[in-house]
């Protein structure tokens, strides 16, 4: 007749939560202050875990890891968990004080040391399964003379708008916000200009475009190592560098150059990404190394970087793009969506320890002189 | 962050960059690396030392800045950063193209002890 039912107690859940690790930042998610809202109503257990991207690799792993946990506790009838996110901004920003991109959490350029290696299909590819993820992404294409993205997202005919104080507003497309220097030139008429134009072109775009609060801005840098590259390394606050390549010694050793730029003015590079990594037949599925394998990863060793991952060439991948649908969205189940939505995640984890350990790394100084 | 190894594998640089800035006197800037050491540099010198195509030959390397053109009480005017990996120095003598990587500030540290090695 006095009969109660056992109430779970708050320090019960979380000693058991304090079990589930995140394996990128190596700490129990207990002391990463992820655990949030925490309710118990007799047996009845709800909670939040905040990850430090929507984007996280091993988000249902992590799910399920706390469900068992604090299903296990005596007492204990439901679990609910909810997974949400909140992006850490990037230890770089605010790089410079007339450029900075306050509202940017993170800004990552995707480069190589030359063209021709798909670096702006990973680039799209990339920023729309950040975007899938659940984060607010930006892309802009900094390919002054030889603009893709209007193509690749099938935003040809798209002009960017003009809102408050003469900013422009990016182009929205697969969840992405998106600048570039086709939408304001005619396609037919080629850009012809200095590297002075380039230079102030890139810093419009970077700020006098109205991105608004985005976890990830991705820039799609221009192949080489010129002018546009050291506009915007001095200029972005530059989160880190992706570097794409393809299997062939050639394009590695651009790649490798491209790897000493970012070296050269210290934005840490979070890895490299082997494009065109042999051709996955439509047919029969068998996988040829066209162009060899292992280049790469060879690479990442060389330099160590940690080495991201491999995209096939798949033929549905180009008849996709060129019809302005990224294959992330179009193809989903492809082994080329599944390697850039698995890359994508690597990259996010990566940006979040750099982040973690954040207290030691630069931050940007400056002097007034009396 | 220092290098954790397991997870990030070598992203970041390892090579010292400054925690502050100081100035410590008309003439003297001061800079505390992460690594602890101080630096002190003779801000003329520096001004002396600019490496911008403006002062030395882009081809040659040579140095084209004439000493007697720099003003014996030049100052710097503002220090800010570029990008994460140097400084720009706006000079009361006009000079304002200067970029001195985090590098090279090391090199010209004029504390007893960079003097001697």
């Amino acid at each position: 007749m006095f009969f109660r039912t056992k109430t779970v107690a708050e320090p019960d859940v979380l000693s058991a939560l304090s079990q589930v690790r995140d394996p990128d930042l190596n700490k129990d998610i207990v002391s990463l202050g992820f655990v949030k809202n925490l309710r118990i109503d007799g047996g009845d257990v709800r909670f939040t875990v905040e990850l430090t991207t929507p984007a996280c690799p091993v988000k249902e792993e992590l799910k399920a890891q706390c469900e068992a946990r604090v299903s296990a506790i005596p007492g204990v009838k439901s679990v609910a968990v909810e997974m949400t996110a909140n992006v850490r901004q990037s230890s770089a920003a605010p790089g410079n004080n007339r450029i900075s991109l306050p509202a940017v959490k993170n800004v990552i350029a995707i480069a190589s040391g030359k063209g021709g290696v798909g670096k702006s299909t990973v680039a799209v590819n990339l920023a729309v399964s950040l975007a899938q993820s659940g984060a607010r992404v930006g892309l802009l294409d900094a390919d002054i003379y030889g603009p893709s993205a209007p193509l690749m997202l099938g935003t040809r005919d798209a002009r960017p708008g003009m809102g408050d104080g003469q900013r422009l507003i990016p182009v929205e497309k697969c969840g992405l916000k998106i600048m570039s220097m086709g939408y304001l030139v005619p396609e037919d008429k080629p850009v012809i200009w200095r590297g002075p134009m380039v230079h102030g072109a890139l810093t419009q775009f970077l700020t006098q475009v109205d991105w608004g609060p985005l976890d990830y801005l991705v820039i799609d840098m221009p192949p080489g190592t010129g002018d546009a590259q050291l506009t915007i390394s001095q200029s972005a606050p530059l989160s880190g560098a992706v570097i794409v390549t393809t299997p062939q010694e050639a394009s590695l050793v651009d790649a490798r150059r491209g790897l000493e730029m970012f070296k050269s003015v210290r934005v840490p590079v979070l890895g490299v990404v082997e494009n065109m990594s042999g051709f996955l037949c439509g047919h029969c599925h068998e996988h040829t190394a066209i162009f060899g394998h292992g280049g790469g990863e060879r690479m990442a060793r060389d330099f160590d970087v940690p080495f991201l991952g491999q995209i096939p060439i798949e033929a549905g991948v180009v008849t996709a793009s060129d019809a302005g649908t990224p294959v992330v969205e179009a193809m989903p189940a492809s082994e080329s969506a599944k390697a850039f939505a698995r890359i994508a995640g690597v990259i996010a984890a990566r940006l979040s320890v750099l982040h973690a350990g954040s207290a030691g790394s630069y931050q940007p100084l400056s002097l007034e002189w009396q | 962050m220092a290098n954790t190894g397991d997870s990030i594998g070598g992203v970041e640089p390892v090579a010292p960059h400054p925690v502050q800035l100081r100035q410590m006197g008309p003439g003297s800037l001061g800079i505390v690396w992460s690594d602890a050491h101080h630096s002190l540099l003779g801000v003329r010198r520096l001004r002396l030392e600019c490496r911008c195509s403006l002062c030395v030959d882009e081809w040659t390397r040579e140095r084209t800045l004439r000493e007697e053109a720099v003003p014996q009480d030049v100052r710097p005017r503002k220090i800010e950063p570029v990008g994460k990996y140097a400084f720009r120095i706006d000079w009361s003598d006009g000079h304002t193209t200067g970029i001195y990587t985090f590098e090279a500030l090391r090199r010209l540290c004029e504390c007893p002890q960079c003097k001697k090695a």
